[in-house]
Formats: C-alpha cells, sequence, structure tokens
C-alpha cells in the first residue's frame, strides 16, 4: 500500500476485518493516528482487485482490501 | 489623460467610442463596444485570437492601437454571419467538430473568412500557413483545417446549402 | 486521413444517437462570438484588479508599503496575505489531488516568503484597469533575498535552499526528523529486479530528462467576485469545476459553503490547469473591502510565470528482457519537480509507469521535489508522459537490441485483462492488445518511408476516473427535455449528455438540450478531469432519464387506471401493454402539459458516486523527416489509435485524440521552460515558448477502437488524458529511426538534434 505503508504503518501487510472502507479507515487511524484525516483526499482502495468508490458497502465477503494513492487526473 | 473619440464603421455600422491613447483595438472592441467576441490569448500578437479585419487587412486587433481604427471599416466576429444566418466556414466548423473549448475560434473563423475572401482554393499547406498565426490549444488543427477546406469547397461551388441561423 | 468509421467490431449493439455526429448545442454561440468566457463577464459597478507578483525566486517578505496604492485616486481596496483568516492546515482532494489548504492561500498571496518569481504579493482595485496596474506599481515590497534552488537533484542535495521548513518526507520508514525539498516517495513493484536483470539476456539503461511544460490553455485566468455585506458572495468564473472553486475559496477565507456561489463561464481550455483557485480569494478580499465586485485577470506572462506547470523530471530506467524478448525486469525511478508547494503526480507516476507490460519483477520509484517554480498542476494525464517518455524509448531500444519489430516487441508482452498492475489490481476489460493490432493492420504501418524520415511507435495509458456527479433531468410543459448538469463543458460534453439522454429517453436529439448549473442551482459534481465527465456524469444523466421514463409510465399508468407494470416507454412514447387499455399510446409531448394536473411536474435527479471507470490505452505511429543541416525535425505523418470505450460523440472523440497527440509533439519538440541563471523565466510568452501552430502539423489520423465498458450503459472509458502519454516517446523514436540517434532530452529542439547529428561540432 504504497507510500502509505511506510509513512503509516511499518508495514505492507495488515490483518483486520472491518465491515465496510469506513471501519478500516477508523482501524487503520488507531493503528496510525492521522490516516483518517488523509484517506479520504489521498487514498483509494481496491476491494478484491477492484476499486471501490463506496466505503460504506459491506465487506463481509470481501477477502483483501488494497490501499492505493488516489489518482484525479487533469 | 483626455480620452480620444474615435469614430469608425463597425460591421456595417457606425460606430463611435472614446478611448485611452494607450487602449488597444481590442480594449476598446471588448470594453467600450460590448464586443467580446475577439479574446485576448496574449496581448502580443502571438496567438490570433483577437483578429479582425481592419480596412480590409487581417490584423491582430491587440497590435493595433484603438485611436488608428478612426475613420477605419472593421469587421469583427460578431459581423461574420450575414443575414442572421452563418457564413459557410462558420457552418463548416459546427459540422466538423473543428472546435472544442471555443476559445480560439473567433479569431480562426475571421483569418479563414480573410483566407477564402481572397483564395477561393487553397491547399491544405496555404491553409496550414494562413492559419499559422492562430494558436489552438485543443483540436490539433485537423479538424479546423478540414472545416476551412470545405468552406472553401461550398463558396466555390455556390450552392445555397442549409445554413443554421445566426 | 481520419479513419472513416470508428471501429465497431467490438461494440455489441447499435444506437440510434451514440456514435452520431450532431452539431453541439453550444455551437452556435461559439462560432458567433456570443459564448461568455471567463475574461468576458463584467458587473455593473464592477472595479478592475491588478497583482504585485515577486521579481524574486525566493525571499523572505520584511515589509509591504500599501499607503502609495491607496492614495492614488480611483483605488479602492488593497489586499496582502495577512488579509486572509488564519488557517490549520487541512489535505482537500479537489480534482486533480490532494492539497493542503494552508498552501492552496499562500499560492494565492504569499504571506512570509515567496517561493517563485511570479508569486503573488499583493492586489489593488480600482476604478480602471489602468489605475490599477499604476497603483500595484506603488506598492513597496521590501524583500530579503534568499539562495533559490531550481533543479531537481540540486534541491535534493545536502545544504540545498529548503522551500519549507514542515515539509517532511512522506512515504519513507523511519519518518524523517529533518524538513525536505522531497515531499513525498513513492515505491511500487515486487519481485527480484536485481536478480532478473543480472540473468537477462538483454538489457538497456537510460536516463531522460525534462523541463516543466505549460497547459497551454489560450484562455487566461480571469473572474470576477461579489461579496455582499451580508456575507453572502458570487463568483462569476471559468475553471474545470465552478464546485471545486467553490470550496477551495470557501475554505481559503473561512466561508460557509453555501454561501458563495459560483457561476461558470465558458472555459478557453483547461487540461488540468483549472482544477485550482489562483485569482478568485484575492477578488472576493478586494470586493469585501470595496463593497463592489471586484475583476482580476490574468496577463499571458503572468499565466506563465505563476500557473500550471507540469512537471519536469530526471527519470533512470532499467529493462531487461528474455532472448525471445520476453520481459524480465524493469527498474524504474523518477524525479518530479513539484514545484513551490508539496504536488501529487509521483503516485500516477509510478502507476503510469509500466503497468501496460507483463513483468515479473519491477521496481518503480517516484519522489516529488520541491523547487523555486510555480506550484505543478496537473497537465492531461498528470505524472504519465514523463514516466512513459522513458519506459517507451527504453523498450524501442530493447526492440533493437533483440532484433525484434517494436510491435511484436509490445504485442508479445502487453498486459490483458486480469493481468496485475504494478500495485497489484488486475486490470479489467481494457483495449491494449486491441489497439496494437489495429497499428499493425492499418496502413500507416506498412507504407514506405522517403529519404531522411523515420517511423516510431509508442504506447501508453491512463487510469481515468468516476466519481460524484449530480444530474437533472426534467420535462418542460411540451414534451422536450432539459439536462442540467455541474460539469463544465471544455469540449462538446453538453452534446455527449444530449445524446445519451435522447438514447435513453428514445426522443430526437435535438429535444433535449443541456445545460451546466451553478453552484447553487444543483447538488455537487467533482471537476471536469480525469477524462471523468461523459463516463461519471454521463452515467448519471441515463440514471436521471431512467428515471423520468419510469415516473411518466407510473402516471399514465394511473391517468389509464391501469396496473403501473402494464406501460411500457417505447421510444418517447408510453404504450399499455396489456388489459382493455391494450395499445393505447402517449406522447411526450401530449402527457408532458399534463403532468401539473396530475402530482405534479417531472424531474429527476441523479445524484452518484460513479464506480466501474476503465482505464484508456493509446498506440501512436508517427513518422519525422530530419533535415540534417538544421536539426529541424518534421512531422509527415501521424496515427492515434485509442480504445475509448464507446465514442458517444466521434468528432469530440477525435478531437480529444488529435489534440492530445498535438500537445504531445508540441511537449516533444519544441516545448519547454527556460530559466536563467537568476531565477527567472525567460520565455514567457507564446513566442518563445513555442507551441505547434498548424503549419508544423499534417493531418493527426484518430483511429477509435471500441472496447466497451461493461460498467457504463453505453459502454463509456473516458478520452481526454491517454493520447497526451503516447507522443513523446513516439516522436523520440522516430527521430532515432531516421538518423540513429536517440534522444533523451526534452524538448528534441533543432539545437538538439543538429547535435546529436553532429557531434564534432
Amino acid at each position: 500500500m504504497p507510500p502509505f505503508d511506510k509513512e503509516f504503518f511499518a508495514t505492507d501487510r495488515l490483518d483486520l476485518a472491518p465491515h465496510n472502507l469506513f471501519d478500516l479507515v477508523d482501524r487503520l487511524d488507531g493503528l496510525a493516528p492521522g490516516f483518517a484525516a488523509i484517506a479520504q483526499p489521498r487514498v483509494h482502495f481496491a476491494v478484491d482487485g477492484v476499486l471501490e468508490a463506496d466505503w460504506s458497502r459491506d465487506l463481509a465477503t470481501a477477502s483483501e482490501v488494497i490501499v492505493l494513492p488516489r489518482v484525479g487526473g487533469g | 489623460m483626455s480620452k480620444i473619440h474615435v469614430s469608425t464603421t463597425l460591421n456595417g455600422d457606425a460606430a463611435e467610442f472614446l478611448c485611452d491613447p494607450s487602449a488597444s483595438l481590442l480594449d476598446a472592441l471588448r470594453d467600450e463596444l460590448g464586443l467580446t467576441g475577439s479574446k485576448e490569448g496574449c496581448g502580443s500578437g502571438d496567438c490570433g485570437a483577437c483578429t479582425v479585419v481592419l480596412d480590409g487587412e487581417m490584423v491582430c486587433s491587440c497590435l493595433v492601437f484603438a485611436a488608428e481604427a478612426e475613420g477605419g471599416t472593421i469587421q469583427t466576429i460578431e459581423g461574420v454571419a450575414e443575414s442572421a444566418v452563418l457564413h459557410p466556414v462558420q457552418q463548416k466548423f459546427l459540422e466538423h467538430g473543428a472546435l472544442q473549448c471555443g476559445f480560439c475560434t473567433p479569431g480562426f473563423i475571421v483569418a479563414a473568412k480573410a483566407l477564402l475572401d481572397r483564395n477561393p482554393d487553397p491547399t491544405e499547406t496555404e491553409v496550414r500557413y494562413w492559419l499559422a498565426g492562430n494558436l489552438c490549444r485543443c483540436t490539433g488543427y485537423d479538424k479546423i483545417v478540414r472545416a476551412v477546406m470545405d468552406a472553401a469547397a461550398e463558396l466555390r461551388q455556390d450552392r445555397p446549402s442549409e445554413r443554421t441561423p445566426a | 486521413m481520419n479513419a472513416p468509421e470508428t471501429m465497431k467490431q467490438f461494440r455489441p449493439k447499435e444506437f440510434r444517437h451514440v456514435g452520431t455526429r450532431p452539431v453541439r448545442p453550444d455551437g452556435v454561440d461559439k462560432v458567433t462570438g456570443r459564448a461568455l468566457y471567463g475574461p468576458d463577464f463584467k458587473a455593473p459597478g464592477m472595479l478592475w484588479g491588478a497583482i504585485v507578483r515577486s521579481p524574486h525566486p525566493h525571499a523572505r517578505i520584511v515589509s509591504i508599503d500599501t499607503k502609495k496604492a491607496e492614495s492614488l485616486p480611483g483605488v479602492k481596496a488593497v489586499a496582502t496575505g495577512k488579509d486572509f483568516p488564519t488557517l490549520q492546515s487541512l489535505v482537500m482532494h479537489v480534482g486533480e489531488g490532494a492539497s493542503d489548504i494552508v498552501h492552496v492561500a499562500r499560492n494565492c498571496l504569499a504571506l512570509d516568503k515567496v517561493l517563485y518569481e511570479g508569486h503573488a504579493v499583493a492586489a489593488v482595485a480600482a476604478t480602471t484597469p489602468e489605475i490599477a496596474r499604476e497603483a500595484a506599481g506603488l506598492i513597496a515590497v521590501e524583500y530579503e533575498e534568499l539562495p533559490f534552488v531550481l533543479g531537481l537533484e540540486e534541491a535534493l542535495a545536502e545544504g540545498a535552499p529548503l522551500l519549507h521548513d514542515d515539509v517532511f518526507t512522506k512515504g519513507v520508514d523511519p519518518k524523517p526528523d529533518k524538513p525536505s525539498n522531497a515531499s513525498m516517495r513513492v515505491e511500487m513493484g515486487g519481485g527480484d529486479v536485481e536478480g532478473a536483470l543480472a540473468g537477462a539476456a538483454v538489457t538497456v539503461t537510460g536516463r531522460y530528462t525534462m523541463e516543466p511544460v505549460h497547459q497551454g490553455y489560450i484562455e487566461p485566468h480571469a473572474c470576477v467576485a461579489s461579496w455582499g455585506g451580508d456575507g453572502q458572495a458570487q463568483i462569476w468564473c471559468s475553471s474545470q469545476g465552478h464546485f471545486a472553486v467553490r470550496s477551495l475559496t470557501a475554505s481559503v477565507l473561512a466561508l460557509p459553503q453555501a454561501d458563495i456561489r459560483v457561476m461558470p463561464l465558458e472555459i478557453g481550455g483547461g487540461f488540468g490547469g483549472k482544477t485550482t483557485i489562483y485569482l478568485e480569494p484575492v477578488a472576493m478580499i478586494l470586493s469585501k473591502k470595496s463593497g463592489r465586485p471586484v475583476r482580476l485577470a490574468m496577463t499571458r506572462e503572468e499565466v506563465f510565470r505563476a500557473t500550471g506547470p507540469a512537471p519536469g523530471a530526471v527519470i533512470d530506467v532499467r529493462i531487461g528482457a528474455d532472448a525471445d524478448g520476453t520481459l524480465v525486469a524493469a527498474d524504474v525511478e523518477f524525479k518530479y519537480h513539484s514545484g513551490a508547494y508539496p504536488a501529487v503526480d509521483a503516485g500516477a507516476g509510478v502507476a503510469s509507469a509500466i503497468g501496460h507490460y507483463k513483468i515479473a519483477n519491477t521496481r518503480v520509484v517516484g519522489t516529488e521535489v520541491l523547487c523555486n517554480r510555480p506550484a505543478a498542476k496537473a497537465y492531461r494525464a498528470p505524472g504519465a508522459p514523463q514516466v512513459n517518455f522513458a519506459v517507451e524509448s527504453a523498450v524501442d531500444e530493447l526492440a533493437g537490441k533483440l532484433g525484434i519489430d517494436p510491435l511484436e516487441l509490445r504485442l508479445k508482452n502487453a498486459a490483458v485483462e486480469g493481468d496485475p498492475q504494478t500495485s497489484g489490481v488486475p486490470w479489467g476489460r481494457i483495449g491494449w492488445v486491441e489497439c496494437l493490432e489495429a497499428a499493425k493492420a492499418h496502413p500507416h504501418w506498412s507504407a514506405p518511408l522517403g529519404p531522411n524520415q523515420g517511423r516510431g511507435l509508442a504506447g501508453g495509458y491512463w487510469g481515468n476516473y468516476g466519481g460524484p456527479s449530480t444530474v437533472v433531468v426534467s420535462l418542460t410543459e411540451d414534451g422536450t427535455f432539459t439536462v442540467t448538469t455541474g460539469s463544465p463543458d471544455i469540449g462538446g460534453s453538453r452534446a455527449a449528455m444530449a445524446i445519451m439522454a435522447a438514447e435513453t429517453l428514445g426522443v430526437p436529439y435535438e429535444q433535449v438540450r443541456c445545460v451546466i448549473a451553478d453552484t447553487s442551482s444543483i447538488g455537487f459534481s467533482m471537476v471536469t478531469g480525469g477524462s471523468r465527465t461523459t463516463f461519471a456524469t454521463g452515467k448519471a444523466v441515463v440514471e436521471a432519464a431512467r428515471e423520468v421514463k419510469q415516473v411518466l409510465c407510473s402516471r399514465a399508468a394511473k391517468m389509464w387506471n391501469v396496473a403501473e407494470d402494464a406501460v411500457e416507454w417505447q421510444d418517447g412514447e408510453m404504450v399499455c401493454t396489456a388489459g382493455e387499455k391494450e395499445g393505447t399510446r402517449i406522447t411526450v409531448a401530449q402527457i408532458a402539459p399534463r403532468v401539473a394536473f396530475m402530482s405534479g411536474p417531472v424531474s429527476c435527479v441523479a445524484g452518484i458516486n460513479a464506480a466501474g471507470w476503465l482505464p484508456g490505452f493509446g498506440l501512436h505511429i508517427c513518422d519525422t523527416e530530419v533535415d540534417t543541416e538544421t536539426g529541424h525535425v518534421k512531422i509527415v505523418r501521424y496515427t492515434a489509435i485509442q480504445d475509448v470505450g464507446t465514442a458517444i460523440h466521434p468528432d469530440y472523440v477525435e478531437g480529444q485524440i488529435q489534440g492530445g497527440a498535438v500537445q504531445g509533439i508540441g511537449w516533444a519538440l519544441n516545448e519547454t521552460y527556460i530559466y536563467g541563471e537568476n531565477g527567472k523565466l525567460d520565455n514567457p510568452g507564446f513566442l518563445d515558448y513555442r507551441m505547434p501552430v498548424a503549419s508544423d502539423l499534417p493531418m493527426i489520423d484518430a483511429v477509435v477502437v471500441e472496447v466497451p465498458n461493461p460498467d457504463h450503459p453505453y459502454g463509456v472509458k473516458g478520452v481526454g488524458e491517454v493520447p497526451i502519454v503516447p507522443p513523446l516517446a513516439a516522436v523520440a523514436n522516430a527521430i532515432h529511426a531516421a538518423t540513429g540517434k536517440r534522444l533523451n532530452s526534452l524538448p528534441m529542439s533543432p539545437d538538439r538534434v543538429y547535435a546529436a547529428l553532429h557531434p564534432e561540432g
């Protein structure tokens, strides 16, 4: 999850079971305070290989979330 | 500093305005006469967005002092469509999608009309060199050149086309 | 010639309006000079503003004396950075990437330090532009000059002048304890790069460089702000996103967003550079102080000195392949200028570097570097063209060493759906192989070349985007429709929206008119950027139009006293399909005047967060002719092939491809920021910043490949950004093919080409 692995978590793999992406952000913020503040402007999540725009989606059946730098474009 | 009184013929009608001695014709058109179709992209004669025809000559109106227009005849983009019908160059720009943002479009249309007024059958190379003083950043010029060539062909045939009301 | 027809072989269904080329709804206004752009708007009683800018690349502001300016007759207000409220650091994502609102404010008006030549330090408003300019000249700013740094490696060197003492490199572990000009480092990849390179049959190594370039929109930035005594304000400006103007201006001025109403004027080009603010909060302060509307407008010189540009770069590439051409390893490390404030192109650059190839062992590292230049801003596929130039040049060199046709080498290694990107996320339904196959089949690829001519090709991609958009589709009283969006139309998108609505409603294109509403007249939409508008706002148009159909069918059912599912929408008519009223029909025009006598007017809003966007891929073929006496490079033939998903209005799709290709050609051959030893920009005008003109170019053959996006109702992927990615390397590879010389520094201007051809001098 570069650059957030080095910037926040000192690892690029974490085992968590969030119920949705808001919950994931809260848990990641618990591990590395400050992450929640930058998550909305700087982060994209891919859930099982697909970029997910809806952070409220239920993750009960998801197995992997990849944390990516958000790219907007020109 | 007192203003200069200028009398001109603008798009066929008498027009008078007051201007500072340092004002450009473009400033006068846009700020005194309210004709904002001519655009300022650079103010240095490099982009052609302010192209008008003054006494039959195509000029960058940002490089002409407003006071120089005294007694002159000016044609701007606002006067290109005649009798409430688009000129073929305007029509072909629409049909070919030869504009994207449209900011450079008035300058291109005035310049292209000036070309076709004196050369009814230009080659692609002639079109490209004539329009080389007009910058477009959106289109890559392809559709602009095609539109001008097509307008030339239509004008040569002088066929009554179904033109869009202006 | 252009491809006569779009390539439809991948399209599953035929449409009535999608894929046609009607005249755009805003067309007549734009060919007659009536359309109002940023600099065209005037408000009654308006004052004219002027901005005072720093003559130094790096300096401390000791004092600003505005007394003389204020006492000049006709001057109504003066503003400095001290007029902004005290702001806390807050990172916001507004279109092109994340920015700290404190940096946005400081870039509008410097507070303690100026960070580049042209940095705004003060502003005045007066009754005429002449008085405003004179007053600006009377503002006395005392500076304490500081050492400055412009170059990427110089800015990273030990002891380099530091731009910010509160910027610590992000993306490194452990967290640095000293501030740095490296604002961010992004690293991705996996596998054993060094081992695979050591074991590769063939490797290439290269360093590629370029200076910043400007977006080059012809319309300079301009706005009018009017801030009333009750705290509510109106701003008229052109931008790629008036909601972004609202949120940034509100944040800089600590105002509620609902108190600011931003009216979108027509925009004269943006290319990413109009996704931020420069003038609006300054005009607001001047308006508040003077009690009158205030216009601020930039000159071309101000645009060059203080807006944009896209970052320059230093890029190191190593790529290795097996003897059969299989790419086995890639190591890419680049540094990008971020200019005066932290920027965000490194992440996109990393994501856009080598993902178009299947390579088992990769390492891609990008670093953002602060330096005393204007703050870098998004420019069409921001961060992608620079690194693509290096990678696609290196792949071309590799093909030469391997003795494999460069198109075949790309086909052999091309990523397909399901292959992992550099981030590990798998590609969706991409059309990269389809573009390569289309290139192979195109007559250009096998056409004979003349003397001193060479042919090059390059491929590239951009991720595109979706995100939030709001659309309202309303039925008028006579049965025609209005489509209202919050997405500025920068290249014909109103036509695309009307086409999609007409397609969905089954009514003629001319019966649907699309307008762009101000920030108080419709819900939020993200900027027109990221190639997102036809995809995301288009998706909202279709959703709202579908709801209109549903509502009207249920109204007809009620009117006929039949079950709702007994009424179907057929080509703009409601038809009863069951029961005793079967076969009864009513047209939209017939029901429209009756809806006010039912439960009320029909107007459906779709506020969506569009997901399911897909990247676009392109492959460009370029023929150059090199004048060995002068070093001048002429583009003699150019073909740009791109998968767009579905072309809603092919004229504007081709136009995007042609325009993007030509911007790339300009970047490759002519365009560059030139700074003097004194840290000042030497070419802040169109004469010396040489963008392509019509006589520089041939026709640009835009070949539209359509591999539809399954997650858009009509298959749209997004078009605008991809075509600027491949040209830099396509031109370089063509020059190499023509001359045997590989130019690794942009632009490949005549002096550099001449020097490469005549190394003896």
